[in-house]
């Protein structure tokens, strides 16, 4: 009995001491992992937003929820650039769920009436050498397209989007996220771009910004 | 094993360093090995988390060994282990987000890495802190060495480069399949064979060595009794 004491006692007590130090750690590197993420999010906002603007479009961020931006329908932040009153764009984060292995989250920046300013994969788990081809400079081709001046597809399926042989799930993923992206924004457009921090979510879709 | 002098120290550097190095001798941690090493930087990233979980959970397995009863070793070890392994975690993540991103699951897994829990079986938890910390250093840098040279290999093979420059002229068309899962067991295969060829090299050296040794200390007699 005073073994089974003995070993529970010692559990115990290796038990509280790394607690304790998990907490400290945790406590102290908290700010840094926060600054961390938010210095990862300024970085691609830098990618994809305008040069410029005099806010901070991290803090001018409205969130919205739609089956278009990610299947499960999260909110995502609305990341809004201006310049004194006018309005650059806002960028947001699309995912695709249809890529080759897995969601791939792509960042993409669209100016007011509907044009894309940028695009960016900020994550994804594609092939190595093959799906992971399609960032810079392939995906600068979404920049100055709207819903309307191209057809959203890839050359394979008669669309304007270049594929590379051998590697067709992830641009097609890729195009058809950018898309929905420009379809939620060119819907909801004025509450997008509303000057208040704190925009209401999209109830009735507003009429088509153009 | 648990002499704390100098020489004794040096064996023990050698040894997780090269002569039993966890990857190339003792085949321990495939998992981590395998799965991360897509590119040098990778590879050193996740060699040296390694070193550094080692290295903390050596010197405090080694300094509780006394009062921790034999039959919950595992799971006070375990605890430990699991404990710097989170530490590790935040740290990366805090102060070095980009590898963190790439490494992603893998950090956490060290956790069940074969090599922490062996060394701390194997070697904290019979010898003293100082050994403790030098093979724990010797062994987490020989895994930092191994996983240099297959991440590489590979990413020179697959995709050109090395730690991100490009180092081959174009005329080099680069081999995918290095940087996907078959190209590891490949590269690792042919790496373990250019050790072993390094080993007998070695061992043949000091085989000579050891015997002009001798044969001199026998002529140094000679003339002696001439």
């Amino acid at each position: 009995m005073p073994d089974i004491l003995k070993m529970g006692l010692v559990l115990t007590v290796v038990g509280l001491v790394c607690t304790g130090f998990l907490a400290l750690v945790e406590q102290k590197t908290r700010e840094p992992i926060a600054a961390a993420k938010q210095a990862e999010i300024e970085k691609s906002l830098k990618a994809v937003l305008p040069q410029g603007y005099d806010n901070q479009p991290v803090v001018d961020a409205a969130e919205f929820a739609d089956k278009r931006l990610n299947a499960k329908a999260s909110p995502v932040k609305f990341y809004r650039a201006r310049k004194g009153s006018e309005t650059l764009g806002a960028a947001f984060v699309v995912t695709a769920p249809d890529g080759y292995a897995g969601d791939i989250a792509i960042m993409m920046a669209v100016a007011p009436g509907g044009t894309v300013l940028g695009a960016e994969i900020v994550a994804h788990k594609e092939t190595p050498g093959l799906g992971d081809k399609y960032n810079h400079p392939w995906i600068d081709a979404f920049q100055g397209k709207t819903l309307k001046s191209v057809k959203w597809g890839v050359k394979k399926d008669g669309g304007d989007f270049s594929n590379k042989t051998g590697a067709t799930v992830t641009p097609r993923a890729i195009v058809k996220a950018v898309k929905r992206g420009l379809e939620f924004y060119a819907e909801n457009e004025a509450n997008i771009l509303a000057p208040a921090p704190a925009a209401s979510p999209p109830a009735a879709p507003a009429k088509a910004g153009g | 094993m648990s002499d704390g002098n100098q020489n004794g120290l040096g064996k023990v550097f050698i040894d997780g360093l090269w002569t039993n190095n966890n990857i190339f001798v003792q085949l321990l941690g495939m998992c981590p090995t395998l799965a991360v090493t897509t590119s040098a930087e990778n590879g050193i990233g996740m060699g040296l988390a390694t070193a550094a979980v080692l290295l903390g959970s050596n010197v405090c397995i080694s300094a509780i060994r006394k009062f921790i009863p034999g039959d919950v070793r595992i799971p006070a070890f375990i605890v430990v282990i699991a404990s710097f392994v989170t530490i590790v975690d935040l740290l990366m993540n805090a102060f070095w987000y980009d590898l963190y991103q790439k490494l992603g699951i893998f950090i956490p897994l060290i956790v069940v890495n074969c090599v922490i829990l062996g060394r701390a079986e194997a070697f904290a938890s019979k010898n003293g802190v100082v050994a403790s910390a030098v093979d724990g250093i010797s062994m987490g840098l020989g895994f930092t060495l191994a996983l240099l040279v297959l991440g590489g290999v590979r990413e020179v093979l697959g995709s050109g480069q090395f730690l991100g420059m490009d180092v081959v002229g174009q005329s080099f068309h680069p081999a995918v399949t290095f940087v996907l899962p078959p190209g590891a067991f490949i590269a690792l295969g042919f790496i373990l064979a250019g050790y072993r060829v390094i080993r007998q090299w070695q061992d043949k050296r000091a085989e000579e060595a050891e015997a002009a040794r001798r044969n001199a200390a026998t002529g140094g007699t000679q003339p002696i009794t001439a």
